[in-house]
């Protein structure tokens, strides 16, 4: 397979090629390909990518897909402008 | 085989086929629903009764009673499936009459010669329109009755308007 | 802050249900969802729905929509359109929403997610060429914002959604080439596999992409067969020429707020991925208070999923005291028939193995 030619991560543009060779240097579980390459970090936070990147890892350890550590998932669950942030929560009390 | 390819065989066809006396005697339901699925619209749209109450199972694969159908093919639109058809090989000397589901645009007219396609979408002769029902009754599943020569009865099972 | 008695995140079939149940029994429901309409995915289902009149048999999926949101109004759940969940907060329950550019805070006491899920990818070499598209993208595109993805299409997947977009795109005028699947079966209802065989579209089982080829966009795709062990076959490709490819091949979990939560959650391949460990009974989480319902516990038809949201709200509302003239068993009981109804033919084969996997 062209695996240069084949994308895994759309937001942070990494294909299969780039993700097997991260791997053959020895970066083995999901947290940390994501740290050293941003994989799932973009704006679609890993919707496409993480299934993809999940059986690429449990092949590497030779695992099936159930047995590995996936990476830990935080707010926000999508983009958000900084200026919606730092406007504060709105905070109202109960109405009844 | 049906499942690898979505067009029912003369085997599974078979199964669901009314008897030739029945065929005789005027319209009847032809249900060709071959797997179990969880699905009653059939046995709720059936004024009739005709078809076996699916109480015990909501996944039973629907059963006619061949002498309580009627033909009236308040069925077709409602079967999900679209998988319901009536067929008339009384309707005259040479010609049997087919009631199919049509959800596309445009409706044939009434009188408007088409292609009669079978189940696999192949061109296997022409078809008459007779009638276009499309009223709240059928819910935007138009129910359209075409009348093919009697040989092509059990083979045509959609319609395609000419360009 | 605001502090409803129960939060519903997501209103598609499962949380308008939950919405509307949890209300029959007496609770106060505040249902939030990020689109500008409710409805989740029924709103661009234009084919009838399978089941039973108690799941809007025969009803197309888009009028369901409207039923459910009629009936909602019902009641006097408090609605929160155009606006995301971006988190659960497990050391406190409080889920932060963002709407229109605000930031807002709530703390409910019993909070339902029914998320949905998102559509799965495939990697083949040009997968990112333009043209090549999700099969729910190419539906919203089409039903909902009325705009056709091209000219000439190949659908990969033969499960139901594949085989309802290709009927879907036929009735647009969309040229539909062919229909593929890498499985040696076709995974959807034969009944909507032999709708869209009548219309001439071929299907091709133990078949998959071997690439996509195109200079700007897609311009044509190549395919090869697969073995019985699902290895491809040299020397059997064979190239399609089409502008468009729609990717059906399954649909995984949105579960991020219950991995925020701290939910037990396990990898079930037959419900999708990820799934939330539950109790089947009254559908709430190891988190207490935090109940799923829909295809973020397990992707499943729509029928099961307005049946699970109905059970989830039911035991939602009663866990915070609410059971009006004590209904609340024999309502349960109805929805738990229902489910075991949808879910005990041979279609329901796959869901039963995953749900014992969970629970095991």
């Amino acid at each position: 397979m062209k695996e240069e030619k084949t994308i895994v991560c759309r937001c942070e543009d990494l294909t299969l090629k780039d993700i097997r060779e991260l791997i053959k240097k020895g970066f083995r579980t999901m947290d940390e390909i994501k740290r050293i390459s941003r994989c799932g970090m973009g704006p679609c936070q890993g919707r496409t990518c993480r299934q993809i990147l999940m059986q690429e890892v449990a092949r590497a350890q030779g695992k099936s897909i159930d047995e590995i550590q996936i990476t830990t998932f935080r707010p926000p669950t999508k983009n958000v402008k900084l200026g919606v942030l730092a406007g504060g929560a709105e905070e109202y009390e109960e109405d009844c | 085989m049906l499942e690898k390819t979505g067009v029912a065989t003369q085997k599974d066809l078979e199964k669901v086929m009314p008897s030739k006396e029945r065929l005789k005697k005027g319209p009847v339901a032809v249900i060709e629903c071959f797997q179990r699925i969880p699905c009653n619209p059939c046995y709720t749209s059936c004024k009739v009764g005709a078809i076996k109450e699916l109480v015990e199972d909501i996944n039973d694969i629907p059963e006619l009673d061949e002498d309580k159908c009627i033909g009236c093919g308040l069925c077709v639109s409602k079967c999900p499936g679209l998988a319901i058809f009536i067929v008339d090989e009384t309707y005259s000397k040479d010609e049997a009459k087919i009631m199919l589901p049509y959800e596309f645009l445009p409706l044939p007219e009434e009188g408007q010669i088409v292609d009669a396609l079978n189940r696999e979408g192949k061109v296997v002769g022409k078809a008459r329109v007779l009638q276009v029902k499309n009223g709240k009754y059928e819910d935007k599943t138009p129910v359209i009755s075409i009348a093919v020569p009697k040989r092509l009865s059990m083979e045509v099972r959609n319609i395609r308007l000419g360009d | 802050m605001k502090k409803p008695e129960i939060a519903v995140i997501g209103g598609g079939p499962a949380g308008l249900s939950a919405a509307i149940a949890a209300s029959e029994l007496g609770a106060r429901v505040t249902l939030i969802d990020r689109n500008s309409r409710l409805g989740g995915q029924l709103v661009k289902q234009t084919h009838m729905f399978f089941g039973s009149e108690k799941q809007y048999a025969s009803i197309r999926g888009i009028d369901i929509a409207a039923i459910l949101e009629e009936t909602m109004n019902n009641y006097d759940v408090e609605v929160m359109l155009d606006a995301t969940v971006l988190g659960y907060y497990q050391e406190d329950g409080v889920i932060t929403i963002e709407q229109n550019d605000k930031y807002i805070k709530l703390k409910p006491q019993r909070t339902i997610v029914a998320t949905g899920a998102s559509e799965k990818v495939l990697a083949f070499p040009n997968n990112d060429l333009p043209g090549i598209y999700g099969a729910g993208a190419v539906q919203t595109l089409m039903n909902q914002y009325g705009v056709i993805p091209g000219n000439d299409v190949l659908m990969v997947g033969a499960g139901n959604i594949g085989l309802i977009v290709s009927y879907q795109l036929r009735q647009a005028g969309v040229n539909v080439k062919a229909i593929i699947d890498a499985a040696p079966r076709i995974g959807g209802y034969l009944v909507h596999a032999s709708k869209v065989r009548r219309l001439g579209i071929p299907i091709y089982t133990s078949t998959t992409v071997k690439e996509a080829v195109g200079d700007q966009t897609l311009e044509k795709v190549v395919l090869w067969k697969l073995d019985e062990s699902w290895n491809p076959i040299e020397g059997t490709e064979w190239e399609v020429d089409v502008d468009v490819m729609c990717i059906s091949v399954g649909l995984s979990p949105l579960a991020e707020l219950l991995w925020q939560a701290g939910c037990e959650m396990k990898y079930i391949p037959e419900l999708g991925g990820h799934v939330p460990l539950r109790d089947e009974l009254t559908l709430e989480t190891t988190v207490k208070g935090l109940y799923v319902a829909g295809d973020v516990a397990g992707v499943e038809e729509a029928s099961s999923a307005m049946v699970e949201g109905r059970l989830a709200g039911l035991s939602a509302a009663k866990s915070l005291g609410y059971d009006k003239d004590g209904i609340y068993e024999a309502l349960k009981k109805d929805c738990l028939k229902q489910l075991n109804d949808l879910r005990s033919g041979p279609v329901g084969e796959k869901i039963r193995q995953g749900l014992k996997k969970l629970a095991g």
